[in-house]
């Protein structure tokens, strides 16, 4: 009986035991993403050798923008654009502190989301690419011959430039349309929050781009009803002329918009006929305001920076001139809003919404035609839904954000909630393919995706969450980017690269396009018109004006021309002028002077730059070239000595030579 | 046997009596303990997996609060409108203790008393509360998952967010998966523990009493709560569920095939090419079973051993499989429009 019970107990114990196991082992397992063999060939780029694409990189709260090569995911270089580098003086030195003036002086940071490069009949041409500041709203323009900020304007009437850099087709218009809508710059904007229904409104900028030198000019603003603005894309091949934007807060809240502006079903995609308000502007209907933002140039021969105060910008009330905006229903709150290489299908993409309306541009111009409207929203006419919907993807998954192209009938469409990139057919809207991405991607970029001829052999996925994609790093982990290999009929996997920033939107082009752009290697010293220009070392020298000191200063390998420098008084404002002699690829030369308050300078073979030293007590300064330059790069240094104010020490500079006797 | 057994059980009814014996009360000592040790761990537990949580989120049910990655599960549940989890506006969890110690008391008492009616009355009281118990979890998970703000964020039509009683359910982008976890288990062992004190004071249980018997009990306990593996094959969900080999969504059923690992676990595929690349590729996986849809009527599925497969190009397939399968040689021939082709058999297939 005994020897029963302890076997019926043990049996007790194991039948329990296997019903625990039995019940924990039916959990569904996520499916391992399965990395096939030849991923790793797929993305080797050999010693040496070179990517096969430029992928330019919004650096998101970095405020700069990167450039990737692909498909190795290796990072080429960061490009200071709107936030300081100290690494390469941007901001830092005297000839680029006016590129990030503002209407509010100097700001040294913003929020870097898209990226934008130019086209030539809907074709990347390899001249620049845009960027746009979400935070203090403005526009700049990257010059590809030099990977450098060329152009920056800022942008009145507005509250964080969201929708924006995205241009035409020819990159007539840079767009910059605003994200938050505020009253109008000036004195008319000290009214209450609780009144933005009558008080704010949006402004949509178009700046025009010269086809040659690139310089931007606001050429005119529509003032738009008060919403939010998103993003934006303009319309190419047929309907050239016009440019979409997506529209949330329809509602026009001003608080808690994460639940006041999510309430309507449907929110608007803006279409707009820029054609017609080229029109209206030739017939002079176009209403000039006071405004103040700045305007600055980077001038290449003389390489300094001007910043421009500009006080006037045309604005269309398109509420009194008809026929420029028409508002397309699109379900909750759209973020992306894209259109497909033929110009004919305009996607949106309702990031509350679970399917993805698709508009046709023929079906658009028809119910304009025909008048088949539903209703005005604050006097724009508001179209149909049905009437300007060619259909919509049923269940593509949750949390649509962006759409790209390959120019073979699909689109690329981004899923947030459900971490995936769904592949579909645009004309029959079936769903083809899925991928997961790891995780919760935002934007997407096929190289060309927006443009009519993509070059559809990639797709990288700009993720918003990394979690265990590297190896930790702390709290703060780096952003995660994915490659995803296109060319055949599924979607592939092929590598993670960590990014800078928060990567939004990213534009990609055949390196052949870039390369080729007549980029250049060094500065022409010849054709340096600097003001404080040292073009040889003879022509070296220290002036003092008042309690100014300009140190005229050249570096060549492996010496500053002078580099014993005493005189210097406290109370003194030091401006060193350094110029690169060298004349050779790669060769630049660094500068830093001990205590200096703000960075080094980083100057390329043909360049001047200046550093402001404003010494804080007396003694000797060491300064030194902080770009590794040549074997002796260590000996490339010298001293400044600070005298007391009034003292009689007199102003000398020399180099090679022990030039005063001492005291 | 059958003729002398009136006479033998009522000897052991005899030898019983009315109080219970040493043995049953070390078995409810040990389950009137297990109810105590469940006031210190948590009784429930729900797993929730989304592509963005590699970690996992978990929110555990203690007798006395709620525990576990509550906080980070209230913020992401403001988008869809759920109301947030807080211990104090649960009444069960000043509740619940106290219960569960009157209980433990309870099955001491019987331990004290010996009476086998005591006993009874015991179980079937433990077995109201655990009933109660249940629905009230269920009510509160119904609750929690259709009182949705009508201001939310995000809202699906027709979508509620009821977590599972127990068991898998897909909300959204999450998995939901609930289980009992330690205490849960620790209670389901007391009760069982009743029930088998129960049946074993039985004139039942005397009368039947042998080890073959005993097992046959234990095993039947078990498997009622073991049941929740899949043993059949599962629906396909045309356009949403994907081909475990291609990820594609399967979109044509007619060429679909299923396959449940012998641990429970179902794969699906748009293609029996798919199917055999998949066992190909990945042998370590132990199929127990594998079915391939009819292909003359694809909502039902034919064990692979017994279909008649067909290859033709005449057959175009998602994935170039070209492989229907059928449940006869004649409807194979009759589809395949010839009285003379020849079917293929599963083992010549893979």
């Amino acid at each position: 009986m005994y020897y029963q019970q302890q076997q019926t107990k043990q049996l007790y114990a194991i039948v329990f035991v296997i019903t625990l196991l039995s019940i924990t082992s039916c959990k569904p397992k996520n499916v391992a993403n399965a990395i096939s063999g030849d991923a790793a060939a797929k993305v080797y780029v050999a010693p040496g050798s070179h990517d096969e694409f430029y992928n330019f990189v919004s650096g998101g709260f970095s405020g700069q923008m990167s450039v990737y090569g692909l498909p190795s995911g290796r990072l080429l270089r960061v490009i200071p654009v709107f936030s300081v580098d100290p690494e390469k003086g941007w901001g830092y030195s005297e000839e680029t502190k006016p590129m990030l003036n503002t209407s509010h002086g100097f700001v040294p940071w913003d929020d870097l989301h898209h990226t934008e490069l130019s086209q030539t009949k809907g074709e990347i041409n390899g001249k620049w690419v845009f960027a746009n500041a979400n935070n203090t709203p403005r526009l700049a323009r990257v010059d590809l011959k030099t990977f450098r900020t060329a152009e920056i304007i800022e942008l009145p009437n507005s509250g964080g430039n969201h929708s924006s850099p995205f241009g035409t087709e020819n990159s007539e218009y840079i767009v910059a349309g605003t994200r938050f809508s505020v009253p109008a710059d000036g004195a008319g904007g000290d009214v209450p929050i609780g009144s933005y229904k009558e008080n704010f409104k949006g402004h949509i900028s178009f700046v025009s781009v010269d086809q040659n030198s690139g310089e931007m000019n606001i050429a005119f603003q529509l003032k738009t009803p008060g919403v939010n603005f998103d993003l934006a894309r303009c319309g190419r091949a047929k309907s050239h002329g016009w440019f979409f934007f997506s529209c949330y807060n329809t509602e026009q809240a001003n608080t808690l918009l994460e639940v006041n502006a999510s309430q309507k079903d449907k929110d608007f995609i803006m279409a707009v006929n820029w054609k017609k308000a080229e029109e209206y502007i030739k017939a002079g209907k176009g209403q000039k305001m006071d405004v103040r933002y700045a305007h600055n140039k980077y001038d290449e021969a003389t390489h300094t920076a001007t910043s421009e105060i500009e006080t006037e910008v045309l604005v269309l009330d398109v509420a009194e001139l008809k026929d420029i905006c028409y508002f397309i229903p699109c379900p909750k709150s759209p973020h992306g809003c894209d259109v497909d290489p033929t110009g004919e299908y305009i996607v949106g993409s309702g990031k509350l919404a679970a399917l993805i309306p698709v508009f046709s541009f023929d079906k658009l111009q028809k119910a304009i035609a025909d008048k088949a409207f539903d209703g005005e929203f604050e006097g724009i006419p508001i179209i149909k839904y049905e009437a300007a919907l060619h259909g919509e993807v049923k269940k593509p998954g949750l949390g649509p954000l962006h759409t790209e192209f390959d120019g073979k009938g699909n689109a690329y469409t981004s899923f947030f909630v459900s971490s995936e990139v769904v592949k579909w057919n645009i004309k029959d809207l079936t769903v083809i393919d899925r991928a997961p991405t790891f995780y919760s991607v935002g934007h997407l970029c096929i190289p060309g995706g927006n443009t009519t001829k993509p070059t559809p052999k990639y797709l990288i996925a700009y993720n918003k969450i990394t979690k265990d994609r590297y190896l930790p790093t702390g709290p703060e982990l780096a952003q995660s980017a994915q490659l995803y290999d296109i060319s055949g009929d599924k979607m592939q996997l092929i590598l993670d690269f960590p990014t800078i920033g928060e990567p939004h939107y990213a534009q990609a082009a055949l390196a052949s396009i870039i390369e080729n752009n007549g980029q250049i290697k060094i500065f022409k010293i010849e054709d340096n018109k600097h003001p404080y220009v040292t073009k040889s070392e003879d022509d070296s020298k220290v002036v003092r004006e008042g309690n100014k000191i300009h140190v005229y200063m050249s570096s060549i390998r492996s010496h500053f021309s002078p580099d014993n420098i005493e005189g210097v008084r406290m109370g003194d404002e030091v401006y060193f002028h350094v110029t690169n002699l060298e004349q050779d690829w790669d060769v630049p030369h660094g500068f830093a002077i001990k205590g200096a308050d703000n960075a080094e300078l980083l100057i390329i073979p043909g360049e001047t730059q200046t550093l402001k030293w404003v010494p804080d007590r007396i003694g000797i300064f060491p300064m030194y070239c902080t770009d590794f330059c040549s074997a002796l790069h260590q000996e490339m240094q010298g001293y400044v000595r600070v005298s007391p104010a009034g003292s009689n020490v007199p102003l000398t500079f020399s180099l090679g030579k022990n030039s005063t006797t001492p005291k | 046997m059958g003729v002398s057994y009136p006479f033998f059980s009522a000897k052991i009814i005899i030898m019983k009596g009315n109080n219970i014996s040493n043995f049953t009360k070390i078995c409810l000592f040990f389950g009137a303990v297990a109810l105590i040790v469940s006031l210190f761990v948590p009784l429930w537990r729900i797993d929730l997996d989304a592509p963005q949580y590699p970690e996992g989120l978990r929110l555990l049910i203690y007798p006395d609060e709620i525990g576990g990655d509550v906080e980070i599960i209230n913020g992401l549940n403001h988008y869809i409108g759920m109301d947030t989890l807080h211990t104090e506006d649960f009444l069960e969890f000043t509740l619940l203790p106290y219960l569960i110690i009157f209980y433990a008391l309870l099955i001491f008492s019987v331990i004290y008393i010996k009476k086998k009616k005591w006993l009874n009355v015991v179980f079937v009281l433990f077995l109201l509360f655990g009933i109660v118990a249940m629905v009230d979890f269920w009510r509160w998970e119904y609750n929690y998952g259709h009182n949705l703000d009508p201001n939310a964020a995000i809202i699906v039509p027709g979508m509620a967010y009821q977590p599972p009683l127990i068991g898998f359910k897909q909300l959204l982008n999450f998995g939901a998966y609930s289980i009992p976890d330690i205490g849960g288990w620790l209670f389901v062992s007391c009760g069982v523990i009743l029930l088998f004190t129960v049946i074993y004071e039985s004139k039942f249980y005397s009368q039947k009493f042998n080890k073959a018997n005993s097992i046959v009990l234990l095993f039947g306990l078990g498997f009622l709560a073991a049941g929740c593996g899949p043993k059949g094959p599962v629906p396909i969900m045309l356009n949403k569920d994907a081909c475990s080999y291609c990820i594609m969504p399967i979109s044509d059923l007619r060429f679909g095939a299923e396959a449940i690992t012998t641990k429970g676990r179902v794969y699906k595929f748009d293609d029996i090419h798919c199917l055999i690349n998949y066992q190909n590729e990945n042998t370590e996986v132990q199929f127990e079973a594998i079915w391939v849809c009819d292909f003359n009527s694809p909502n039902d599925f034919l064990k692979v051993d017994s279909a008649f497969f067909l290859k033709s190009e005449k057959f175009n397939s998602p994935m170039g499989g070209n492989t229907p399968a059928f449940h006869s040689l004649e409807k194979l021939r009759e589809i395949a429009n010839n009285d003379t082709a020849m079917p293929l058999k599963w083992n010549k297939l893979k």
